[in-house]
């Protein structure tokens, strides 16, 4: 097995009161790409902030990057690439799509320090990967959906980081521009080798394309090959009357909440 | 024209003014685009009880104003970071506690001090050497640490998660931020007043936001105009005899508006329409 870049063993998270993530034991090899699938309220947003560094384990331990989380440093933070939720970003921030992916450096420079050509060159590169060099000029907020969220993954290469969190990436976007983001996620994943975890909502989508699919209602449901976790039986647990299977190989799930 | 500026009091009037229009509007770009509006607001209403407080004990103004503003940005801070109460709220609750504190301040002096109502209305024209000296210092440290943590300054502000989850110390840079506010408002005070300084942070920056799409140049349009508005409204103030603060502050407004109807992101977004 390759070495493990992202180790839970029996880590409880939350807050004073409330459990949002309970007994999670799960390693995450090195060069993995993982989805993390759950309803609404299942915890998959603070799995992301954990592995992140933003919350201590109440219970139990997580190391990420061979360090306990709760101490991350920004050095070890700088090597996490992380895309937060859609709608937590202002679009309309004045902002060049440029001096967005330069954003991905500023952690890796640290205070004090000004950008240089070279990192100027990493930024530019990153927009390469994802198709947008060409816009680096443009207005964030002039660019579709589809663009920005381009833009914001380009943000996290410029990190040059070893893991990828992405927390719901196709969301909001019409369906042309959710296949485009996830083909550029599953390619990056290709070319770079890069450890990613992905939250979605959208298991059609990202079935055939992850290593390994991890299924959380507060607790570890399921973890395992997609055709492993994706059983009607173990979907329908979790799921319950927002799950429809409209054939054996078909999977839809209707998040109610969502809409 | 040329001749008033052979006035020491005009001379120092005119420098604390750019100085005071360069900082505010400098600063007033992190506050707008970290959504701090309102904060700034209820630092000024601190600062000027912190100076009526001074006046009724016999300290210097400036010294309890840095303390009352300080305490009121960092408690701020802290209530947002918990995510306790709405941060209008909280603010609402302090702006109106320190004003009510000044009144109390002003109600058990004895005697009417115009000087400290200065602080309220603002009297640039009346600026001393020593205040200047104060008014410069303050500006160097605040545009000197904005220059040396801009980058950092600029991702809390786009988007404070994302720059800790990338690696900035963002919670360190936002309460550094706080600070740079509650400073940038005890500066302003005797130029422009606590009523209207909040004014010389928001507009200049807001202005700024109606004509680019990147950050640089909005920060140096919203200097420029930042400190024209402030020079340009002394000198009407005293071409025409008019109060030093709201002319400086009804200049940026009308600035504010000429560039809202001119807005190229404006116009834009109706041609895309």
């Amino acid at each position: 097995m390759t070495h493990p870049i992202i180790r839970f063993d029996h880590a409880t998270f939350g807050f004073p009161g409330i459990v949002a993530l309970e007994d999670i034991t799960l390693t995450i090899p090195e060069s993995e790409f993982v989805g993390v699938i759950g309803p609404n309220g299942s915890g998959k947003t603070t799995l992301c902030r954990a592995v992140l560094g933003l919350m201590a384990p109440l219970r139990g331990t997580l190391r990420v990057l061979d360090c306990a989380c709760e101490e991350l440093r920004c050095h070890h933070r700088a090597l996490i690439g992380y895309l937060p939720q859609k709608g937590m970003i202002d679009r309309n921030f004045p902002v060049t799509v440029l001096e967005a992916v330069m954003m991905g450096r500023y952690g890796a420079l640290g205070l004090f320090r000004r950008p240089t050509q070279k990192d100027r060159d990493i930024a530019r590169q990153a927009l390469t990967q994802v198709g947008m060099d060409h816009h680096r000029d443009s207005a964030l907020g002039a660019l579709s959906g589809g663009q920005q969220q381009r833009v914001f993954i380009a943000r996290a290469l410029a990190q040059q980081p070893r893991i990828l969190l992405l927390d719901e990436p196709t969301t909001g976007l019409d369906l042309t521009a959710q296949h485009s983001v996830v083909e550029l996620i599953q390619q990056l994943h290709r070319e770079l080798k890069l450890t990613i975890l992905m939250i979605t909502h959208d298991i059609n989508m990202i079935r055939s394309r992850v290593d390994r699919l991890v299924l959380l209602k507060t607790k570890l449901f399921a973890a395992g090959p997609p055709q492993e976790v994706l059983k009607p039986d173990i979907l329908s647990q979790v799921y319950g009357k927002e799950l429809v299977i409209t054939d054996k190989d078909f999977v839809i799930v209707e998040d109610y909440h969502h809409h | 024209m040329l001749e008033l500026l052979a006035y020491d009091f005009m001379q120092r009037s005119l420098l604390a003014a750019a100085l005071v229009g360069a900082v505010c509007s400098v600063i007033g770009v992190f506050v707008v685009l970290r959504g701090l509006a309102f904060a700034g607001a209820g630092t000024a209403h601190a600062a000027f009880a912190g100076v009526t407080l001074a006046y009724l004990v016999g300290l210097p103004p400036l010294s309890l104003a840095i303390v009352f503003g300080l305490a009121t940005v960092w408690i701020t801070g802290w209530v947002e970071e918990k995510g306790r109460m709405k941060l209008d709220v909280s603010i609402g609750i302090l702006y109106t506690a320190t004003m009510a504190l000044a009144i109390l301040f002003l109600g058990l002096m004895k005697t009417y001090n115009p000087e400290v109502y200065g602080y309220l209305f603002g009297s640039v024209l009346s600026v001393t050497t020593d205040e200047l000296m104060i008014i410069g210092g303050l500006s160097v440290v605040v545009l000197g640490t904005i220059l040396l943590l801009s980058k950092e300054l600029y991702f809390i502000a786009f988007d404070q998660e994302m720059a800790a989850a990338s690696g900035v110390p963002a919670r360190q840079i936002f309460y550094l931020l706080l600070t740079l506010v509650a400073l940038t408002v005890v500066i302003s005070l005797k130029t422009v007043g606590a009523i209207l300084v909040f004014a010389m942070i928001l507009i200049p920056a807001s202005t700024a936001y109606q004509l680019t799409h990147s950050l640089t140049q909005m920060t140096l349009y919203s200097m420029l105009i930042g400190v024209f508005c402030a020079v340009s409204g002394v000198l009407l103030s005293y071409a025409f005899d008019l109060p030093s603060g709201p002319s400086i502050v009804l200049l940026a407004t009308s600035l504010f508006f000429l560039a809202v109807c001119c807005s190229p992101k404006r116009l834009h977004r109706i041609q895309r329409a």
